[in-house]
């Protein structure tokens, strides 16, 4: 690995994020859709949940729960609000659901301009400095769907837009995070994250600010610090909560921040920390430290300037598919019968 | 479900009705658990090991006898990289001994071989579920194949002219990894495995008065597996006789699940293994020493003279 990213012309490469949907959605969205929306297809807000990669042998993903949806009017939202609020396994990150009455809608959306749409709004929160204050919108994401409730079954496609960077971002060196720092240094980290993870207050916040002072003592400081941090002699690492697991490559969530850095600080070099945990706790093995180099987008004076956006989900064969699960098993009433006969 | 299975299921709903949680602490007489000692042992579980989280579940499931914000514990995303019928292949190769189920030869505790020297996860002090694969010391790994194969006659996978793009959709971006980043990788073996992970919630069994382990099992592309498939992952001497296919108390949808009618009965014998060697269990430590056993239970975790090692590892 060392020889390979040791070379100044390689291209930091990022593993996209993957989608996973408790059958719990499905149902509220099918009682969602029946007693309240009726054939109303208006973009619906919803929260997927992440947290940083807990195991070296699987990533981990963006899910949808029954929670993901908006609460039944009147029902349980004071409970609900308070229950996500800083749980550490279940980041919250903004998404909208755009679900479909037909089949023939749900084929004729244009998936283009969805997804340039969500981009465009992640873009101008970062230009607006929102996404300092509430870092989890950089990873914004879109759902289509279409709900068949004859059949049980739902055909669905996420997208997580990321902001292309043009030109790319080049590698200068990516290592685990234990071969980067002091012991002393080392040490320091891990309890500065184990208690940022720890507090509900930050628990849930997936990027930040690494510092690191000279005498080795780390603190981490959220987004809205940067001016702060600047200055003082300090090293400073871009830090995000990486849901992956590869050890060559960071995470999706990575490239809208890389993004950010480049609109907001105008930096060229970027130090960043793919934080990743073990059995619950920072392990600076798995957790990769790298280095960057972005240069500021070409037409980034003109100020309708959007990047270009990419993001639809491949499947697991790797193609750009809709997916489609069926529930019929579990929620066809007349299944339900038989079996239970 | 099996008739008895439902006549069973109506007996202690009725049960449940009428008597009411337990409220009185009987841990260390009858390895039961009341309201409040799951909840404090459910506390000390979440911030030891920190993958578990309190979830409150469905609203209409909540049970008034749990804060509504701590209906039970769940881990997700926890990966099971072999079936468990392939794990049980190589511990009679490697003349596996008794189970668990054995403990009415009273043997079963003195036995006192030198534990293997297999590196298990389990030797890790923490039992905090990261991971359901137990032993990678042997590089044979059973193909799934035959699972994903069959794929194609399952009604989930989508047909594929149902799919064609018409505006042909298509991304170039050189930042995005192409590779096969969807596999699970087995750092010191070559082979690459397709994974399947589990969602693991412990709830509170109000009539046998013991959390209750639930396995939601997912597959390698995160699609929900149906919970028959779950009994593949489960050591096959439990399988349909301890574990059990039924509805979720705080979740959608049947989910597999370890029967919870001799749990009592197993806490209280390590219970007493524990005292009898002068060591004092503190009810806040429950559920590790429950999810110990819940792990041999599920995987079949070797042997049982170094599992009891390390329950009482934990406990000091």
């Amino acid at each position: 690995m060392a020889e390979e990213s040791s070379s100044p012309s390689v291209l930091l490469q990022f593993a996209p994020f993957q989608s996973a949907v408790d059958d719990g959605f499905w149902r509220r969205l099918s009682s969602l859709k029946l007693d309240t929306l009726g054939i109303d297809q208006s973009p619906i807000p919803i929260t997927g949940f992440y947290a940083p990669c807990s195991n070296p042998q699987v990533s981990n993903y963006l899910t949808l729960l029954a929670e993901s949806l908006p609460p039944e009017a009147g029902k349980e939202a004071s409970v609900r609000g308070t229950l996500s609020l800083g749980n550490r396994n279940r980041c919250p990150v903004p998404g909208i659901l755009y679900n479909t009455n037909t089949l023939e809608s749900y084929r004729a959306i244009d998936k283009r301009s969805l997804l340039k749409a969500e981009a465009k709004k992640i873009w101008e929160e970062i230009n607006s400095g929102k996404a300092e204050e509430d870092s989890a919108v950089l990873s914004r994401f879109l759902l289509i769907s279409f709900a068949d409730l004859k059949k049980w079954s739902f055909h669905y496609w996420f997208a997580f837009p990321a902001l292309v960077l043009d030109p790319p971002a080049t590698l200068v060196n990516l290592q685990p995070a234990t071969q980067c720092f002091t012991l002393a240094e080392a040490e320091s980290l891990s309890a500065a994250c184990n208690k940022w993870r720890s507090s509900s207050l930050t628990a849930d916040v997936p990027f930040f600010l690494v510092s690191i002072a000279s005498d080795s003592n780390v603190a981490i400081r959220p987004l809205r610090d940067w001016a702060v941090c600047q200055g003082d002699g300090q090293k400073l690492l871009f830090g995000f909560y990486d849901p992956c697991n590869l050890p060559n490559n960071p995470g999706w969530p990575l490239r809208n921040f890389l993004a950010l850095i480049c609109a907001r600080w105008n930096m060229e070099k970027v130090c960043f920390l793919c934080y990743r945990e073990k059995h619950g706790f920072a392990d600076l093995g798995l957790s990769l430290v790298g280095e960057a180099l972005i240069s500021v987008p070409q037409g980034r004076k003109d100020p309708q300037y959007v990047p270009n956006a990419v993001g639809w989900e491949l499947n697991i064969e790797k193609k750009m598919v809709s997916r489609r699960i069926s529930l019929a098993q579990s929620m066809d009433p007349t299944r339900l019968a038989i079996s239970a006969a | 479900m099996v008739l008895s299975q439902k006549l069973h299921e109506a007996f202690k709903g009725a049960v449940e009705r009428v008597t009411g949680p337990r409220t009185v602490s009987a841990f260390k007489e009858k390895g039961v658990l009341s309201v409040s000692e799951f909840i404090l042992a459910g506390d000390n579980l979440v911030s030891k090991c920190p993958t578990w989280s309190w979830e409150s579940g469905e609203p209409s499931k909540r049970k008034s006898y749990l804060p509504p914000g701590k209906q039970y514990l769940i881990t997700r995303n926890v990966p099971c990289l072999r079936r468990a019928a392939s794990i049980e292949e190589e511990y009679e190769a490697a003349g596996g001994e008794v189970l668990l189920e054995d403990e009415d030869n009273d043997g079963w505790l003195a036995t006192h071989g030198n534990p293997k020297e297999t590196k298990s996860s389990d030797e890790e002090n923490l039992p905090s579920m990261e991971n359901l694969e137990i032993s990678k010391k042997n590089k044979t790994i059973q193909s799934i194949s035959s699972y994903f194969g069959a794929g194609e006659e399952e009604e989930d996978i989508p047909d594929m002219e149902e799919y064609e793009e018409p505006d042909n959709l298509i991304e170039t971006d050189a930042a995005t990894l192409q590779s096969n980043y969807l596999v699970a990788q087995e750092p010191d073996d070559d082979n690459i495995l397709r994974t399947r992970t589990y969602d693991v919630s412990i709830t509170y069994d109000q009539y046998f008065q013991t959390p209750r382990v639930w396995l939601t099992g997912y597959d390698e592309s995160r699609m929900l597996l149906q919970p028959e498939l779950v009994l593949e992952d489960v050591s096959q001497d439990h399988a349909r006789k301890t574990v059990t296919i039924e509805d979720h108390p705080h979740l959608s949808g049947k989910h597999a699940s370890v029967h919870p009618c001799r749990h009592s009965a197993v806490m209280k014998k390590i219970i007493d293994v524990l005292m009898s060697r002068g060591v004092e269990p503190e009810v806040d430590k429950y559920l590790f020493l429950f999810l110990k056993f819940q792990s041999l239970i599920e995987m079949k975790c070797g042997n049982v003279q170094q599992w009891l090692l390390m329950c009482l590892l934990s406990l000091l």
